[in-house]
């Protein structure tokens, strides 16, 4: 089966330090991946590159075949490709419906003058949007929260909200970056359920960052570990719960010796 | 939901029968004599002045960036519309909608082409280099040969009349009240809210920072248009930071992210120096009082925009129609969308 | 009009520049703020040293002496008052709030003292010659103890406690707090100082232009303002050499372009500036953390 990701022997340095390098994986469609390591490792670096905020100094990236060097962030999120962040940006003040509303931008094609002048496709498509985000909420249990400011909800729901908005991008590819943080053991693994769930019902393939080991040996398939920007090791969870280097790489034993000799 | 999409026709019907209504009643007002002839040409004022502060919320409220040469595109619209009218010589009714439009698309095409290179920036540092802008139209223009230099432009034809201000007005609230609800105004405020998640979420940014800027511009235009035809001169001085700050005094006394805000407190801040003639003077000062005043203790403005403008209700239609169904209460600013 | 002139006169005013210059920048560089009534302040120096003066005739170092006290009061004033309460709201309201002091003192001082230009006497009357050219006492003392005061501010921020306080406050308000600096002291001792150099250079200003009116701040501080954005928001050398590099350009586009044209020159320079190098010569950049 295809690789919907195809990262190849991506790198990049800012200002000297090389923060990623030669970092390269294939992601196939439905698999969930977790990228582990300490921190300041490059984890939040990789999405950031993924979804071109950065730019590579050198690699590329191909997302459901097609290349992405150069372009913007909002082109690659159409390609599909979306993302929750480490700390939540959701657009606070706004309803949480709208935050769901605005993510499905590109699933409108209504033009200015027919906004303006309010044709016959602005309300078909601003109404079909509403049911979709309703309906998607409504997978989440979030449907009675939809009026609510989002920046009201707890904690919990604000994370799951960003996972909501980065589905109504419709994307094939889902990055998320410690979803788990801040969350206690039943959270945690209500989140599990969650995660499996959003993979099976919306076909994606899931990248998520965490430290959470419990969450990340409980429903990766595979596991990369980066260390000082450089993969240090990946397999399925067993062969990384085991592997002396990722133990390493974590208690801190010698410190300062390279990691990378394999 | 569908009970409100089929709700439509009627909402659209009441809009206009309000929009029409409210003409009518000003015009019975002002034909009986109940508005004195001094009070009706207040309406002109209160027209352009809704007109800049709604087009100045576009940027400021909505996408979050503040101008600060809102006047400046003011100036830009008001000469090209006056140049455009005293090199034509069309029926007034022709003359003065050509002259708006002209006003209209030379300012936004000066805000496009100032936005493209200062929307790199952010925050402070835009509100700086718009500044800056303003600044150098007016030097421009004061060097200028055919805008008259230092002397301005005279002997412009007197065709603004309260009709033609209500229309704009009108318009001006149709269009940008429509933009700020449909998919294209989401994604201007989502920029706002935050610009990496809007990225992220697959709004094209840049592009949707430059549209806020090139339409509030264009409408800064369409009121410099109606002013330079009100007063029938274009005087460059009077297009200054100073004017730019009043702007902005409505906009952010109506509330940042409320049109509703923005009539409302261009209504009251037009008239109520006016009111108070005696104090004059005292105008500016007070205007800078209630500014510090409304950011220390109450920075969402009048209106805030938690009322009207986000939410679900940005544009403030709903208020409208809650207001008219129980009982004519606030259909007092025209228009809508 | 020799290019040796042209420089002294763009070193002149290049260095009133730089004073107010150095108060938006160490203020921007404390509270992250473009402090719009900074432009002001000169104003208020400039009228209290005139009314001083002409009302209870005080010798004119006295009046220089107190119209610097007023403005440090002034300042420190307006940071509690108006700035303090919105430390922690978001940008937008604290530049606006700052246009509306702005605004405020400026439409006060019309009321007080009308819109009317006031005529003021130069306090360094008398001559230098320089080469073939004479230059005004005005200029050479404004060089002269601006320079000094420039090396004292350099070593105060470098050298002292309080100095330390300060780039402490500016690098991490709550961080400064845990290792005990008294942040609001620090904050309004930075107001102070950044007020108390606007008032000397508007003592130099007048000086030099004999005339004041209560608009006068707005077009000195927002070029002023540009001459800090030019060497970098935050930076106090920075601040020095952004001054003087704008008084330079300015006289010479006086000298050899057109007076009308000097507004938009400078302008034009910011302009550049921040789309070239939004954090100027010295600055340093800032990237948002995703």
């Amino acid at each position: 089966m295809a690789a919907v990701l195809d990262v190849s022997n991506l790198g990049i340095n800012f200002g000297g330090l090389q923060a990623l390098d030669d970092f390269n994986i294939q992601v196939r469609s439905r698999e969930i991946v977790g990228l582990i390591g300490p921190n300041g490792a490059g984890k939040t670096t990789v999405f950031n590159l993924l979804t071109n905020v950065y730019h590579p100094s050198k690699g590329g990236i191909s997302l459901t075949g097609r290349n992405t060097l150069g372009k913007a962030t909002h082109e690659v999120t159409k390609y599909g490709i979306a993302r929750t962040f480490q700390n939540i940006r959701l657009f606070k003040s706004l309803s949480v419906i709208d935050n769901v509303r605005i993510a499905l931008h590109n699933s409108m094609t209504y033009s200015l003058l027919e906004a303006c002048l309010r044709l016959p496709k602005y309300w078909r498509q601003e109404a079909a949007a509403t049911k979709f985000s309703r309906e998607l909420l409504g997978v989440f249990g979030m449907e009675a929260v939809a009026d609510a400011p989002a920046g009201s909800l707890p904690y919990g729901a604000q994370r799951r909200l960003e996972i909501v908005r980065a589905l109504a991008t419709n994307p094939k590819v889902l990055l998320l970056d410690e979803p788990a943080a801040g969350m206690n053991p039943s959270e945690t693994s209500e989140l599990m359920g969650t995660i499996r769930g959003v993979r099976d019902k919306f076909e994606v393939a899931i990248i998520l960052i965490e430290h959470d080991m419990s969450l990340v040996m409980g429903i990766c398939e595979r596991i990369i570990v980066l260390n000082y920007g450089l993969i240090i090791a990946q397999g399925e969870p067993d062969e990384i719960r085991n592997n002396p280097l990722v133990v390493e790489a974590y208690l801190g034993q010698q410190r300062g010796s390279s990691p990378c000799s394999r | 939901m569908s009970a409100l999409f089929k709700s439509n026709p009627f909402r659209y019907s009441l809009n206009a029968v309000s929009v029409a209504g409210l003409y009518a009643v000003i015009m019975f007002l002002i034909e009986t004599g109940v508005l004195n002839r001094y009070q009706a040409l207040m309406l002109i004022p209160i027209g352009f002045n809704i007109i800049l502060a709604v087009s100045l919320n576009l940027t400021a409220g909505f996408l979050g960036q503040l101008p600060l040469g809102h006047a400046g595109f003011m100036s830009v619209g008001g000469y090209a519309a006056a140049l455009f009218s005293m090199s034509a010589s069309l029926p007034t009714n022709v003359e003065l909608p050509l002259a708006l439009a002209v006003g209209w698309i030379v300012a936004a095409a000066f805000g496009l082409v100032i936005g493209l290179p200062a929307l790199r920036l952010k925050g402070d540092y835009l509100a700086i280099i718009t500044l800056g802008f303003g600044e150098i139209i007016r030097v421009i223009i004061l060097n200028l040969k055919f805008t008259g230099g230092a002397y301005g432009l005279k002997g412009i034809g007197r065709q603004t009349t309260v009709t033609w201000v209500y229309i704009c007005v009108v318009i001006t609230l149709f269009i940008i009240g429509a933009l700020i609800k449909s998919r294209h105004g989401r994604a201007i405020i989502s920029i706002r809210e935050d610009e990496i998640a809007a990225e992220a979420s697959g709004i094209p940014t840049t592009y949707y920072k430059a549209l806020a800027f090139t339409v509030s511009a264009g409408f800064a235009g369409v009121a410099g248009g109606l002013y330079a035809h009100y007063l029938s001169i274009m005087d460059p001085s009077s297009f200054g930071f100073m004017r730019s700050a009043e702007i902005l005094v409505i906009v952010v006394l109506g509330g940042l992210g409320s049109i509703f805000g923005s009539v409302v407190s261009a209504i009251a801040l037009t008239i109520l120096p006016e009111a108070l003639r005696g104090f004059s003077d005292y105008r500016m000062v007070i205007y800078s009082l209630l500014l510090v005043a409304v950011m220390i203790f109450k920075p969402s403005g009048l209106c805030g925009r938690y009322e009207f403008s986000l939410g679900d209700t940005i544009d403030g239609l709903c208020s409208r129609i809650r207001g008219a169904l129980s009982g004519k209460g606030g259909g007092g600013d025209g228009g809508g969308s | 009009m020799t290019l040796l002139y042209l420089m002294i006169n763009g070193l002149q005013i290049g260095s009133i520049y730089a004073l107010v210059a150095l108060g938006y920048s160490m203020v921007y560089g404390i509270v992250k703020l473009v402090n719009f009534a900074h432009g002001e302040i000169i104003m208020v120096g400039a009228y209290s040293m005139w009314y001083v003066m002409s009302r209870f005739s005080v010798p004119a170092w006295l009046a220089a002496a107190l119209s610097v006290a007023i403005c440090s009061v002034l300042g420190m004033f307006i940071e509690k008052i108006a700035y303090k309460p919105l430390r922690n709201s978001d940008r937008l309201s604290l530049l606006v709030t700052a246009i509306g002091v702005s605004l405020l003192l400026q439409n006060l001082a019309q009321l007080f003292f009308t819109a009317n230009p006031r005529m003021f006497t130069n306090i360094f009357a008398g001559t230098v010659t320089i080469g073939e050219r004479q230059f005004s006492n005005a200029t050479t003392v404004t060089i002269a103890v601006s320079t000094i005061i420039m090396i004292g501010l350099t070593l105060l921020v470098k050298r002292t406690k309080i100095g330390k306080a300060m780039r402490a406050v500016s690098e991490d308000k709550e961080t400064a707090t845990l290792m005990g600096i008294n942040v609001n002291n620090t904050i309004s001792f930075t107001f102070a100082l950044g007020s108390g150099l606007a008032a000397v250079a508007a003592v130099f200003y007048c000086c030099s232009y004999s005339q004041i009116q209560p608009t006068m701040g707005g077009m000195l501080g927002l070029k002023a303002f540009v001459a800090a954005v030019l060497g970098g928001i935050g930076s106090i050398p920075g601040a020095m050499i952004g001054g003087l590099c704008i008084g330079i350009a300015e006289s010479l586009t006086k000298g050899y372009i057109s007076s009308k044209l000097t507004d938009a020159v400078v302008f034009g320079i910011l302009i550049v500036v921040l789309l070239i190098k939004p954090s100027g010569i010295l600055g340093r950049r800032q990237n948002e953390k995703v």
